[in-house]
């Protein structure tokens, strides 16, 4: 991994087309903004994390698990 | 024209071309980039979202409303203007669903569901509140009716 020292407006340019920036440093969090090309989705690293854990899981269901026919509840939330 | 798509699961399928749908940025962590949507029949509750490039790669999808008719998406604007839309209302709607032997057991990812605009495919995320990634699909199956207020 490589790693910079970045103070608050400064930048690491990732490839041509990726700007990350540093915006603010406040205790223990750091702001970031990301300026990336709009065909690059850009997501939290426990969101992309859980997300493909669960894409994963649904990938390893079983066709004869799924019922052709459910019962469809029509609750509320 | 039919383009061919090999299933581990479902043998060797023709689908038609215009049912292909392209996700260009795959989807989340598992990549792939050509999908068909497979339905047992038009009343089915569950279609397969499969890869037309990976025999293995397949995911369970079903509409969301069919399960939580109060479910809401809420697209920030940076992942609106890539996929091309304004509104998730001019898109198809999916989540993925992890089946189970047991129908309580079922889940489905409201986190993440799959916007199909045109021929194309994009996994997203959802800001809306109460969009868990794992919801279960038949929990109201269990529940007394008064319970659910």
């Amino acid at each position: 991994m490589l790693i910079i020292t970045r103070r608050p407006g400064e930048k690491i340019m990732v490839g041509d087309d990726v700007v990350v920036e540093v915006i603010e440093v406040s205790g223990s969090s750091v702001r970031i903004g990301i300026a990336a090309p709009k065909s690059i989705p850009v997501y939290r690293e426990e969101i992309w994390t859980a997300v493909q854990a669960e894409n994963q899981a649904a990938a390893a269901s079983a066709v004869d698990e799924l019922p052709d026919d459910v019962p469809t509840p029509t609750r509320k939330r | 024209m039919a383009v061919t798509l090999q299933s581990s699961r479902f043998g060797e399928l023709q689908i038609p071309a215009e049912a292909v749908l392209d996700f260009p940025s795959g989807l989340i962590g598992l990549g792939g980039r050509r999908f068909a949507l497979l339905a047992r029949s038009e009343e089915s509750a569950f279609v397969w979202l499969h890869s037309m490039d990976d025999p293995d790669l397949a995911v369970p999808v079903t509409n969301p409303w069919r399960f939580f008719s109060d479910y809401e998406i809420e697209l920030s604007d940076d992942e609106a203007e890539r996929i091309g839309i304004s509104d998730p209302s001019e898109a198809s709607v999916y989540v993925t669903v992890r089946s189970a032997a047991a129908l309580e057991d079922f889940r489905a990812n409201l986190r993440a569901p799959i916007l199909v605009v045109g021929s194309h495919g994009h996994q997203v995320i959802n800001h809306a509140a109460d969009a868990p990634v794992r919801a279960p699909l038949f929990a109201g199956l269990q529940e007394e009716p008064s319970k659910a207020a």
